[in-house]
């Protein structure tokens, strides 16, 4: 049980800094990015092949590229760079002035795509048997611990890592670009023509998104030590979005509350149920019954659990109330 | 080294291969531009399709009716699925990004029902490949010359009725401008009904044809072609159909030739890059991207 709590921490860690990764480039700045998934995978990827040794060719029972030997937590590092430069290159899609389906389909794409590509292409991540063997970290330097103590400090270690996180989005969260960032979401003409560069914005934001999602794929990595394409399916997006849209776009307790619904309550626990069915039934299942979840908070609760808070500018004293001015509808209206 | 020959080859198979693509885009993108929904789980509706043909061609039913359950099973789904869960959302105002939400939810559930029922697993499909041709450099089977023979069939059809026929111009009008169309008494819901129909069949066809043409089916068949459907009838437009077939010619052939040279799982990235190229160079262009329309009909 405390084995399983543990995992539980860790997992919960992750998933929370996904959720909030995608929360700054859905919530914030209204990026559709269903490829969400591809972001931590690179980072689970770049992390497992710089802490690995060298591929030791024809012999190896998996073949990959680098294998840096790289001590922790060093490969965390590379997790979050490799997170940020991937997001750099597919974030050119974020910047154009697209139709947001237009731009949610070409991600999704992008995520179906990555997918093939790192399951067919061998010489690159093992293909779709994946890797295996990613040592942990520390595990030379803790090896006095029991497992069990090994699986709780590292729940400390990604608890510490995502309160830090946590302490960073906040401060992003109260920022003049975050407001910036809201405002070209809520409306992109008047953004631009208040002199705001939406594109950079986009770009900037992809990038943090990218990095933190990177980041928590490392950790992912580092602990479970073993990665496969069919972990990251596109359909994974669809759980971190569906906890994101349920818990509350763009409130980070909201998302928090969300992912633990999703992820650990709905996902988690079916796992303490007695197996039914051929093995895997219930993974599927699960999915089938997410697919529905969603529909249903897009009716009945389309803001989430906890809806965004709804700013207001304060006005120094003596200056015009501006409000009077603007013609109805044009303020910042819900979707 | 790749050879010249193989290259010719391979502009052979992709023409074959523009061929499945163009059935899907075709109707892909006459569902796009009447209703203005970016259905994604129109992927689910092609592995609907092949099921469909699979489970009829398992219990010895012959050719015939193995070909025509495809279209009808792709059409009796996708007609359930806009007027229920679509119209649900349409009548609650919701904008074209909601709707593709919606899609992705009901792919996710169509994906794993079926994944669910076939517990998993590939099937193999058997279908008469015919004889094998050759022709110059290149190479056809029986089999892949009566799919170029069937998209050409279906482009003339489809083209016939959009611009002979009374209905199909006021298919058109619909997707140009919806208000106006109803403004002028064009009867919305039989234009929508057809829409879906015509649209789902052609999704059940073509995923009848492309595993016919790969002779495996597995649940996650129709969403790994989507990419390449969904490439060719956005790079050729809205509501166009020749803008499909020309664009599907594009993207058949670019992903055979890269598959030629560069190993199978690049095919499709490449089919995404020449969208990717298209979306960079021209975001915005009205003539890539016919529908500018906000609101969605369902």
């Amino acid at each position: 049980m405390s084995y399983y709590l543990s995992t539980i921490v860790v997992y919960f860690g992750v998933d929370v800094l996904a959720a909030w990764a995608l929360n700054i480039q859905f919530g914030w700045a209204g990026v559709p990015n269903f490829a969400f998934i591809i972001f931590q995978a690179i980072g689970a990827y770049a992390a497992a092949v710089v802490s690995l040794g060298p591929d030791s060719g024809a012999n190896s029972f998996q073949r990959y590229i680098v294998g840096a030997n790289l001590p922790f937590p060093l490969p965390l590092l590379v997790a979050g760079v490799a997170g940020g430069a991937l997001a750099l290159i597919v974030g050119v899609i974020a910047t154009l002035r697209l139709r947001r389906d237009y731009q949610a389909a070409v991600f999704l794409l992008i995520a179906l795509i990555a997918s093939q590509v790192v399951s067919g292409d061998v010489g690159l991540f093992n293909g779709s048997n994946g890797l295996a063997a990613v040592p942990q970290p520390l595990a030379g330097a803790l090896s006095s611990l029991s497992l069990g103590q090994y699986q709780w400090a590292y729940a400390g270690f990604t608890t510490v890592v995502t309160v830090a996180v946590l302490l960073v989005i906040r401060r992003i969260g109260r920022s003049g670009w975050q407001r910036a960032l809201r405002a070209s979401r809520d409306d992109e003409a008047a953004a631009g023509a208040l002199g705001l560069n939406v594109a950079a914005m986009r770009m900037q934001v992809f990038v943090v998104g990218g990095v933190i999602a990177g980041l928590s794929g490392g950790l992912l990595v580092g602990f479970i030590t073993a990665w496969s394409p069919g972990g990251w399916g596109y359909a994974e997006t669809f759980a971190i979005l569906t906890g994101v849209i349920l818990g509350g776009v763009s409130n980070d307790w909201g998302v928090l509350l969300g992912t633990f619904l999703v992820q650990i309550v709905f996902i988690e626990v079916p796992s303490f149920l007695p197996e039914f069915g051929y093995p895997g039934l219930i993974d599927k299942l699960e999915w089938i019954v997410i697919g529905f979840m969603w529909l249903a908070v897009l009716i009945l609760r389309p803001r989430g659990i906890i809806p965004e808070r709804r700013y207001r500018a304060k006005l120094e004293s003596g200056a015009e109330d501006a409000r009077y001015k603007l013609p109805a509808g044009v303020g910042v209206g819900g979707s | 080294m790749v050879s010249g020959s193989i290259v010719l080859q391979s502009i052979g198979f992709g023409v074959v291969t523009a061929a499945i693509v163009a059935i899907g885009a075709m109707g892909f993108t006459l569902q796009f531009g009447v209703t203005n929904i970016l259905n994604i789980s129109y992927g689910n509706i092609l592995t609907v399709g092949a099921f469909a043909s699979l489970i009829v061609e398992n219990n010895h039913l012959g050719l015939a009716p193995t070909i025509i359950v495809a279209p009808i099973a792709g059409a009796v789904v996708t007609f359930v699925l806009a007027r229920t869960v679509f119209a649900l959302f349409a009548r609650r105002q919701a904008g074209t990004f909601e709707l593709i939400m919606v899609s992705l939810a009901s792919s996710l559930i169509i994906q794993y029902s079926i994944d669910a029922a076939a517990q998993g697993q590939t099937f193999s499909f058997t279908f008469p490949a015919g004889k094998t041709l050759h022709t110059g450099p290149f190479v056809f089977t029986t089999e892949s010359l009566a799919l170029i023979g069937l998209a050409i069939v279906v482009y003339a059809l489809l083209m016939a009725a959009l611009h002979l026929t009374r209905i199909g111009k006021a298919l058109r009008a619909l997707s140009v401008d919806p208000k106006l169309a109803r403004a002028c008494g064009v009867p919305m819901r039989r234009i929508l009904n057809l829409t879906w129909l015509v649209s789902g069949a052609l999704a059940g066809l073509a995923g009848l044809i492309y595993v016919s043409n790969d002779l495996t089916v597995s649940a996650n068949a129709g969403l790994d072609f989507l990419v390449l459907v969904v490439a060719a009838a956005l790079l050729g437009g809205a509501g166009s159909p020749t803008g499909a077939v020309i664009a599907a010619l594009v993207v058949g052939i670019t992903t055979e030739v890269v598959a030629a040279i560069g190993g199978s799982y690049y095919s499709q990235a490449a089919g995404l890059g020449i969208l990717a190229v298209v979306l960079i160079a021209r975001p915005s262009s009205r003539t890539i991207f016919g529908a500018t329309r906000d609101e969605v009909t369902v």
